[in-house]
């Protein structure tokens, strides 16, 4: 039993996460192999290019919104890395609001703190942040918006939605389940929702979830769609994504639009990554993709987003985790900081869980590692030796999307689905009678 | 850690990150309401590759010998001072490519030697070694790479002209060139000078090659171009020229060309890779479908 208190955990985390950026530092210096990511020489590109007045976008491959670049200016007259603290910092509030979250949900300490650990002392999470990627801030507020849905306040939770949507595109896939999510059953004006304690009895969770199904008629879902608090959230968001999207182009044009909006949702590369489908696209380069290839291509990652939103909207938190696991794993791009979108949400559906880590979840945790160090090895071979081993990485990718797709089973199949809410007693008491 | 201590920290939180998006905005704006300057190459007429760019639109051989054989001819050293020539040659050693993979250095050695020929009074003067690499489709540079200050300290300028997108397959790129500036010295036309050697070492990284049967792409990468530009005191004012070696003089090195073997896809796999693309794609569709209708607890209950 781990007695460190969270204060102590956040504290060392920081000191480590220092220390990691002290050392990357000096790699960076001395040695051939840099520590610090290439992207982040971007973003500091980026935001040199701001502070002097210029576009971000003339640094080539700068693919975000300004607003990264404006929160790296200080990059270019405090220290170079300042963006790098910047991002461990918010490493760190993830590891708080997880705590947060958890102890709302009334999750015992222990738990909340082995989920602490869990985010702060996984060797992919801290590399993250202080090698310079800015992932932790996506992050950091979309367990923000967590805590603000959980808390009743739709208001918050809409600006912040609108505002990182706008930073970057993939918590889109969350504005359904968000949606559902704002049953006016739980979303009452001037009353806060009430939450569904966290329990270890898993035959107690069915029981809820069922007496929930039981009540949800087919004219009631109809009326209740648009509420005040789903329209609320709809408006808000909308237009804090809007005026953000507009300002930005009304300073940086077309080549913003392009850039750090259409490009991502139109992105497809030819050269090697995890996805399936990379050597699809790379032999099929050369020609233009007809309408039904990119249809074929885009109804697995549809037809899953849609099933697991509809089946597991009610358990926000699960329904974010297994969406997230599922986009990354069916996108035509998979790059290695897609993972930290599910790792972040990871530590807040271990408490409902009854998989224990001997054995399962070892060997979960060693498939899953095992079959990305596999892709990995030839993905060297490839870029670093040039031997012609494509065909064997694109197998090492159907690999791995196998091993993503069991591992994701087996913690749906695992999993004590409850909703998040539970009814106000008052409403309760009035469908009974 | 108790509640209130979680909402003072988070009411912080948002309060710093409010005053910093308010500040930006402002800064933004403040910015981009006075008049810019776009940052403009202080010496416009410094890089040959830039002028070259300004008349062709991309980069081929035999628009290059064109450009070099005609539109520098006028910068040529023939007028300042009148009629010298100090017999200025220019050679690549060597030529070769380190390294393994995807991304690679190409190595070259430079020798200038300076002729003994009869060399009037000359104006004190400034000379830099002008070298430029073409580079073929199918390989690139990263143009900031090259800024690295630490690993081109020695050079006194090196920009590249033409397709640097770093991103996109050699079928659907434009070719690239490399030029660096190196500062050969002060008043070296005074003296003989039986060769001095530079080394250049150039981080080059493949591109996604076309499909070949074979599974590799072969590109090959020629011997660099070579110029010295000296600033000499005029009469009125300050002024350069070009020194070029003579075509007929130009010394070969034992090997013009290096070659990089870069794996490539094969058609052949074109048709089957696809077919279990889509259908690994929709097995783990339906697996993930299955499990969620299956154990996602949305089942009536039966009391």
């Amino acid at each position: 039993m781990i007695s460190l208190k969270p204060r102590s955990i956040l504290l060392i985390s920081a000191i480590f996460r220092v220390g990691l950026i002290l050392v990357g530092e000096w790699q960076d210096t001395h040695m051939e192999v840099r520590y610090t990511d290439v992207d982040y020489l971007v973003f500091s590109d980026a935001a040199s290019l701001m502070a002097s007045g210029q576009s971000p976008y003339k640094r080539t491959t700068y693919r975000y919104s300004p607003l990264l670049a404006f929160l790296l200016i200080p990059n270019s007259f405090i220290s170079r890395c300042w963006g790098k603290f910047l991002f461990s910092a918010s490493d760190l509030f993830v590891g708080l609001f997880i705590r947060i979250i958890l102890k709302q949900r009334k999750v015992p300490d222990d738990l909340c703190t082995y989920s602490m650990l869990i985010w702060l002392f996984n060797p992919f999470t801290f590399t993250i942040g202080t090698r310079g990627n800015c992932e932790p801030i996506v992050c950091a507020i979309i367990l923000w918006i967590i805590i603000c849905l959980i808390n009743g306040n739709v208001v918050q939770a809409a600006f912040w939605y609108g505002l990182i949507v706008h930073f970057r595109i993939y918590p889109i896939i969350y504005v359904l389940p968000i949606v559902i999510f704002l049953d006016p059953r739980f979303f009452r004006y001037g009353t806060k929702p009430l939450l569904s304690d966290w329990t270890s009895d898993p035959g107690k969770a069915r029981q809820i979830n069922s007496e929930l199904i039981d009540k949800c008629a087919v004219c009631d879902v109809w009326k209740s769609t648009f509420t005040r608090s789903r329209i609320l959230f709809g408006l808000i968001s909308g237009t804090v994504f809007l005026l953000c999207t507009g300002f930005f182009f009304h300073l940086y044009g077309w080549e913003f639009l392009h850039e750090a909006l259409l490009y991502h949702l139109t992105r497809t590369d030819a050269r090697h990554n995890f996805s399936i489908y990379f050597y699809h696209i790379y032999l099929n380069y050369e020609r233009e993709l007809s309408v039904l290839e990119k249809l074929v291509s885009f109804l697995p990652q549809f037809i899953v987003q849609l099933v697991l939103i509809l089946c597991f909207a009610k358990d926000l938190v699960f329904c974010f985790f297994v969406q997230t696991v599922a986009f990354v794993a069916f996108n035509k791009v998979i790059t290695a900081q897609y993972f930290v979108w599910f790792f972040c949400v990871l530590p807040l559906i271990l408490p409902w869980s009854n998989m224990k880590l001997k054995w399962k979840g070892l060997c979960c945790i060693l498939l899953w590692m095992g079959a990305q160090t596999h892709w990995l090895l030839w993905g060297y071979l490839l870029e670093f030796k040039g031997k012609n081993v494509f065909l064997q990485l694109w197998m090492a990718s159907l690999l791995f999307l196998a091993a993503n797709t069991f591992i994701l089973i087996v913690l749906i199949r695992h999993h004590n689905y409850g909703p998040v809410f539970r009814q106000h007693t008052d409403l309760k008491t009035t469908k009974t009678t | 850690m108790s509640t209130l201590q979680c909402n003072r920290l988070c009411f912080h939180l948002k309060l710093a990150i409010l005053w910093m998006f308010f500040s930006g905005a402002v800064f933004c704006i403040h910015v981009f309401a006075s008049t810019t300057e776009v940052e403009t190459n202080s010496d416009a007429g410094k890089f040959i590759m830039k002028s070259y760019f300004e008349n062709y639109e991309s980069l081929h051989d035999s628009s290059f010998e064109d450009f070099m054989a005609h539109q520098l001819s006028s910068s040529l050293c023939q007028g300042i001072p009148d009629n010298w020539n100090v017999g200025v040659r220019l050679s690549v050693r060597e030529l070769s490519l380190i390294g393994e993979g995807s991304h690679r250095h190409l190595s070259s050695s430079i020798r200038l030697q300076i002729g003994a020929a009869s060399i009037p009074k000359l104006p004190a003067h400034l000379c830099e070694v002008i070298v430029i690499q073409r580079l073929p489709l199918g390989v690139f540079a990263d143009p900031f790479e090259l800024q690295n200050p630490h690993k081109h300290k020695a050079f006194r300028d090196i920009a590249v002209f033409g397709d640097t997108n770093l991103e996109l397959p050699s079928f659907q790129s434009n070719r690239s060139a490399v030029e660096f500036h190196i500062d050969a010295g002060s008043n070296i036309l005074f003296m003989q000078n039986n060769g001095t050697e530079f080394n250049l070492l150039l981080p080059l990284h493949a591109r996604y090659q076309p499909l070949d049967e074979s599974g590799y792409s072969v590109v090959e990468i020629g011997e660099p171009d070579m110029l010295m530009r000296c600033s000499v005191e005029g009469k009125q004012h300050k002024q350069s020229c070009l020194f070029m070696s003579p075509p007929n003089e130009k010394t070969k090195s034992t090997s013009a060309t290096v070659a990089w073997k870069i794996p490539a896809g094969m058609k052949a796999h074109a048709g089957f890779v696809s077919v279990i693309t889509f259908v690994t794609a929709l097995l783990s569709t339906l697996s993930i479908v299955y499990a969620s209708m299956f154990w996602s607890g949305t089942k009536v209950s039966k009391t």
